[in-house]
């Protein structure tokens, strides 16, 4: 009776762990092939757009860049030199510094001509009181930069008082020390401005990884690839997720995640929403699907709009310690954000939200982790009494394995099609190499991260963002 | 080595049916990756080849177009050493990629030079047959390829194809009607608006703003009478009329704006509001004052808005009904308008709102 038990349970798990791999792969490959198709087509209607036509127009609409700062003083006033050097014709750039304790606003008073001025705040979201207060230029070359101090209340408290302070129709909220791309602004508006009879809440841009990469004066001038492993390994990922994901999940308008680096937002439609929750580490995503749930439960028509070009550039970790606590707190966020819109879930009045994006993220990043690791103790499990089948255990490895290379590979090869952003002679075989070595050397401090951050979300409460620790990408 | 391989064999022949799958597929996975591989340094090496064969005849073109300009000779229309360059460039141009970059080359040296080169230059793009190449893309099935078509000829100034480009003004694709667009206001400029009377399709925001800065690069230009399309039945026409209207100071369609302010488009309402705030029209306000409650809130802000900078001093009671309004943007407005007035004519805001730590919050308390 006991053996038939254990006999049935062993069955059951493996019938789990085969259905999950297999719809995880079917998934991927769905997923891939839409990317592809949608690429294409944007490319080639790209090719038509003159991004220029709009640049120096008086009557293109003003966009905020609001970009919250927090002890950047070795990079505040480059990074901000850079915002400001972007060829939009109508933008501000508020930088809200979040109650840092070094001296980020001294230096940016001193390099930009700063002077305390009387600003009408309207409270739509509340957040942590102003410190010092407003700032603004008395130096008509920085007339765009507006420097909020504030008491310290986390990354997304600082990104509402943007939200509060800002008088345009779009916001652009991104990380200061990020990088971006001259004519990222207007194509990250177009689609808003394109919108038909579904309004474009928000429009999100691909993130490419800096490290290596030569930067003069806010300027990207030469792409390299980084040696350190860790870091080649994001770039991978980055490239998977952004180039084989994200443009088919637009394309289904079940996008939930715009990435928090470079994020463009309908600023009404976030401030309705409730503006950004300061009690998530993940407000990235946390923000995207309570618009999302706002408009389907408004019945609007409505578009999270997403743009395959690299637009922004930012650092990646590279070490092993902030790369773990980067994806811890990824995370906690998802988990966060699936637990407090649980509502949404498969739940057929949210539509594709709620049918489609939402149980997606919930198995396939939410429980995909926890799975993983569930099927390692059940190998482990087998080993002990016994009972592994070796020929089908090795045949399954190796299967796994080796799609996980072929689905790198694609990535590397619409890369090449596409942005072929990685010109150098060699860096191919480079990137090879690095989808041959990633599975093994990445994959599994990833899984440790993803771990730990289940277990930091239950067990240790305490916990908010981490450290990252800034090496600047001023070369 | 032998027996190793005969063991692999019969174990394969004797595993059960999902390993024998399995190990398919492994090995089908193999051989993709291995051919992916290859495949990718070939389309690496490609890239660079095509970039580099691309300088070398942009470079090659460059010369020889160089070359035709400076052989001419008034007594002959076209001299020998002339003639053998249009051919050589006319067999060229047979090939897609080198006709891209002979129109690009062409275009290049257009731009760069004026008068009588420049009309060699647009003699040129007929003689060596590209004209033919582009209008013939006019009658392709395939939307980018009327799309290039159309760019392409729009790039030469080629007025002759007006009528058949205006054949596509409702094309499905918005890519073509983008281009045919384009086209027709850069080269019969305001003319070319006469696209708005058949346009069916919806002329985004951005499409809007593309054809006014187009618009706005020629100079002394008789402007049309924008009012027609003010009144068309496309809201979007409507829109871009209004953008005509403000960015051209077309004061004359003054009455139709003020019509616009009871349109059944709450945009355009607003838009048409801004533009009569910008012929500094305190007429209209008249109205918008009589049935301001009746408004959108998104309009009653616009109002005051513009009110900041158009008020007048009879307003003063208006504006007084609003200072405790339940809206952050329209209470501070009101606000700020009484506090431009003279402290003189006795409007001391802390007397006149129950709401003091407002004041003070928006940095208006020292007004009186």
């Amino acid at each position: 009776m006991g053996i038939n038990i254990l006999s049935f349970v062993l069955n059951l798990f493996e019938y789990l762990f085969f259905g999950f791999a297999f719809l995880a792969i079917l998934s991927y490959l769905l997923l891939a092939l839409i990317s592809i198709k949608e690429t294409a087509i944007y490319i080639k209607k790209n090719s038509f757009v003159n991004y220029k036509d709009i640049l120096s127009s008086s009557i293109s609409p003003s966009i905020s860049i609001i970009a919250p700062a927090y002890n950047e003083t070795l990079n505040v006033v480059d990074n901000v030199r850079s915002l400001l050097s972007n060829h939009y014709s109508s933008y501000d750039v508020i930088i809200v510094n979040d109650g840092s304790k070094d001296d980020s606003l001294e230096k940016l008073i001193e390099a930009y001509d700063l002077v305390k001025i009387d600003y009408t705040i309207n409270v739509k979201i509340p957040t942590k009181p102003l410190r010092e207060g407003v700032f603004k230029s008395t130096n008509p070359a920085f007339e765009k930069l507006i420097v909020v101090d504030k008491v310290n209340g986390g990354k997304a408290d600082a990104l509402n008082m943007g939200l509060n302070i800002s008088s345009n129709k779009y916001v652009a909220c991104i990380d200061v020390d990020c990088l971006l791309i001259e004519d990222s602004l207007q194509k990250m508006i177009k689609p808003f401005l394109e919108a038909g009879d579904s309004k474009v809440i928000a429009s999100g841009g691909v993130i490419r990884i800096a490290n290596s990469c030569i930067i003069k004066d806010g300027k990207l001038i030469d792409v390299n690839l980084p040696t350190n492993m860790i870091v080649r390994g994001q770039i991978l990922e980055y490239l998977r997720a952004f180039l084989l994901g994200r443009m088919a999940w637009s394309k289904l308008n079940g996008l939930l995640v715009i990435s928090g680096a470079f994020g463009m937002f309908d600023k009404r439609i976030a401030i309705e929403a409730g503006g950004y929750d300061t009690h998530t580490v993940g407000e990235d995503m946390e923000i995207i699907v309570r618009m999302r749930r706002h408009m389907e439960e408004l019945k609007i028509k409505y578009k999270v709009a997403y743009i395959p070009d690299p637009l922004c550039w930012t650092e990646a970790p590279d070490n092993m310690k902030i790369f773990i606590s980067q994806r811890n707190r990824w995370t906690r966020g998802t988990i966060e954000t699936l637990k407090k819109h649980k509502k949404i879930g498969f739940n057929p009045k949210y539509k594709t939200l709620g049918t489609i994006s939402f149980p997606y993220w919930l198995i396939f990043e939410r429980l995909a982790p926890l799975i993983e690791v569930a099927g390692i103790f059940y190998f482990i499990f087998l080993i002990i009494i016994g009972n592994v089948k070796w020929d089908y255990a090795i045949a399954y490895i190796i299967l796994a394995y080796l799609f996980t290379v072929f689905f790198s590979i694609i990535t590397i090869i619409t890369e090449e099609l596409t942005y072929h952003q990685y010109k150098k002679r060699g860096i191919g075989i480079q990137l090879i190499i690095t989808a041959l070595l990633e599975p093994i050397l990445n994959h599994p401090v990833i899984l440790y991260a993803a771990i730990k951050g289940n277990y930091d979300y239950y067990f240790n409460k305490k916990l908010k963002w981490g450290e990252m620790v800034r090496k600047g990408m001023s070369n | 080595m032998i027996n190793l391989y005969n063991h692999i064999v019969e174990y394969l022949i004797n595993a059960p049916a999902i390993i024998q799958f399995t190990w398919v597929l492994s090995v089908v996975f193999l051989f993709v990756i291995i051919g992916l591989i290859i495949y990718l340094n070939h389309i690496r090496k490609r890239l660079r080849s095509k970039e580099r064969i691309e300088t070398v005849y942009e470079k090659k073109y460059e010369q020889d177009l160089i070359k035709y300009l400076y052989s001419g000779n008034k007594d002959q229309e076209i001299t020998n050493e002339q003639q053998i360059i249009v051919n050589y460039l006319r067999q060229c141009a047979s090939s897609s990629l080198k006709r891209k970059l002979i129109s690009n080359t062409l275009l290049k040296l257009r731009n760069e030079i004026s008068g009588e080169m420049a009309d060699a230059i647009q003699k040129l793009y007929y003689q060596t047959g590209l004209l033919h190449y582009a209008s013939s893309k006019l009658k392709n099935k395939k939307w980018e390829t009327i799309a290039s078509g159309i760019k392409e000829l729009a790039q030469f100034e080629i007025k002759e194809v007006h009528d058949e480009v205006l054949l596509h003004v409702n094309h499905p694709k918005r890519e073509v009607r983008l281009e045919i667009q384009r086209y027709l206001v850069k080269l019969f400029r305001f003319e070319g608006l006469e696209f708005l009377n058949l346009l069916v399709c919806r002329l985004t925001e951005w499409d809007q703003i593309r054809l006014i800065e187009i618009l706005k690069k020629f100079e002394n230009q008789e402007t049309p009478d924008f009012s027609v399309w003010l009144e068309s039945s496309n809201n979007s026409v409507v829109s871009f009329s209004l953008k005509l209207t403000k960015t051209f100071n077309q004061y004359e369609a003054k009455d139709t704006l003020i019509k616009l302010l009871s349109h059944s488009d709450p945009a355009i309402r607003i838009e048409a509001l801004e533009v009569l705030s910008h012929f500094g029209d305190i007429e209209s306000f008249i109205i918008l004052k009589n049935d301001f409650n009746q408004r959108t809130i998104e309009e009653q802000e616009v109002i005051f808005k513009i009110m900041e900078s158009l008020y007048e001093i009879s307003d003063v009671p208006f504006i007084l009904d609003h200072i405790n309004n339940e809206n952050f943007e329209i209470k501070t407005s009101a606000l700020k308008i009484l506090k431009a007035i003279d402290d003189d004519e006795g409007y001391h805001l802390k007397t006149l709102t129950n709401n003091i730590e407002f004041l003070e919050k928006t940095n208006l308390n020292n007004a009186s």
